[in-house]
């Protein structure tokens, strides 16, 4: 019961943030709705669990909060993969950075 | 300053906190080459200063990016604007013999090969501590099944590229892994390479001050994840 209190309270935060992301135009309406019907999800799985459980049969798994939580692995899972990509990206930028700088003062004799 | 052919030859001397060390491998080394090139890796010391009083070209990292980053901004600057024929990487830490530098040249210059690789192993009298040793062979095996290349010192500094080996070699790990990465392109161009017997001097200063064997694990580590990002 708490813990689906929290998720409601979470998930009306969330639309509370992304709405004034919205009107200081932080965001696009594009991800505005798809950041609204995503919490609008969550509060709807918050409110009757039991309606998970016919999609996770659906797929083949036991039970809708595993479902939940399968998903949510493979998401974070390729989310950090994207990072550490985005991070190995920036990386190799600075060494380039660093690189021309080096080139550039030491052709015009500031090294 | 010793000229072959009229070929430029530029050594290329990636630099950390060597202050005290780098001057003595800038002397010897241009005793072999017509420019030397020091990659200061921003040092906190005095390594800077000491190289450009020792006369060599210094160029200097704003940021500290590794010693395959140093080699690959050295690489860029002979190969751009000292227009070098052929390229030498050469240690700081005065633990390489520069007089070998006219042995490695040779394979070059005739032809040979496009890059030629010092070996610590061919060397019989080699004085290498046990452990040092252990960490070694380890990497020989490690780069043999990662880039199929059968060399016997994976992982020494001690190198001479001719032009096209330096331009075809674009060293993209910064750290300690770009000695596997340069193995790998050597294979993947089908560059022409031949390993040479060198002397690599341990002294304690240098054992404390080089790669430290822990330091293994961070290159297997690098290689690995070079493969799949």
């Amino acid at each position: 019961m708490i813990f689906q209190i929290a998720l409601i309270a979470f998930s009306l935060f969330g639309i509370l943030h992304v709405s004034r992301q919205y009107r200081s135009q932080k965001v696009s309406v594009y991800w505005f709705l798809i950041w609204f019907v995503f919490w609008l999800i969550v509060i709807a799985v918050a409110l009757f669990p039991e309606a998970t459980d016919i999609i996770a049969d659906y797929v083949g798994v036991e039970k809708g909060a595993d479902l939940i939580a399968y998903i949510a692995i493979v998401v974070l899972s390729y989310s950090m993969y994207r990072v550490l990509v985005r991070l190995e990206r920036m990386r190799q930028e600075m060494t380039d950075l660093t690189r021309k700088i080096a080139i550039e003062k030491e052709k015009n004799n500031e090294t | 300053m010793a000229r072959y052919n009229s070929n430029m030859i530029v050594a290329i001397i990636p630099a950390y906190n060597e202050q005290g060390r780098v001057r003595v491998a800038i002397k010897d080394a241009a005793r072999f080459v017509d420019r030397v090139v020091v990659v200061d890796d921003h040092s906190t010391d005095n390594t800077l200063s000491e190289a450009k009083d020792a006369g060599a070209i210094v160029l200097h990292h704003v940021i500290n990016r590794g010693q395959g980053a140093a080699l690959q901004t050295g690489t860029d600057y002979a190969l751009n604007i000292l227009d070098a024929e052929i390229i030498i990487h050469f240690d700081a830490d005065g633990q390489m013999d520069a007089e070998e530098i006219p042995m490695l040249i040779e394979p070059i210059l005739n032809d040979e090969s496009d890059i030629v690789l010092g070996s610590r192993f061919l060397n019989k009298k080699a004085n290498i501590p046990l452990f040092r040793w252990l960490i070694l062979k380890g990497g020989i095996i490690f780069t043999r099944l990662v880039s199929g290349i059968k060399v016997t010192d994976t992982h020494n500094g001690f190198r001479v590229l001719s032009r096209k080996a330096a331009s075809e070699i674009k060293i993209t790990l910064d750290r300690m892994a770009h000695a596997s990465e340069i193995l790998d392109l050597i294979k993947e161009r089908e560059l022409r390479y031949v390993e040479k017997a060198v002397t690599i001097k341990y002294s304690e200063e240098t054992l404390l001050k080089g790669q430290s064997s822990i330091g293994a694990i961070a290159i297997v580590k690098d290689v690995i994840k070079s493969k799949f990002l």
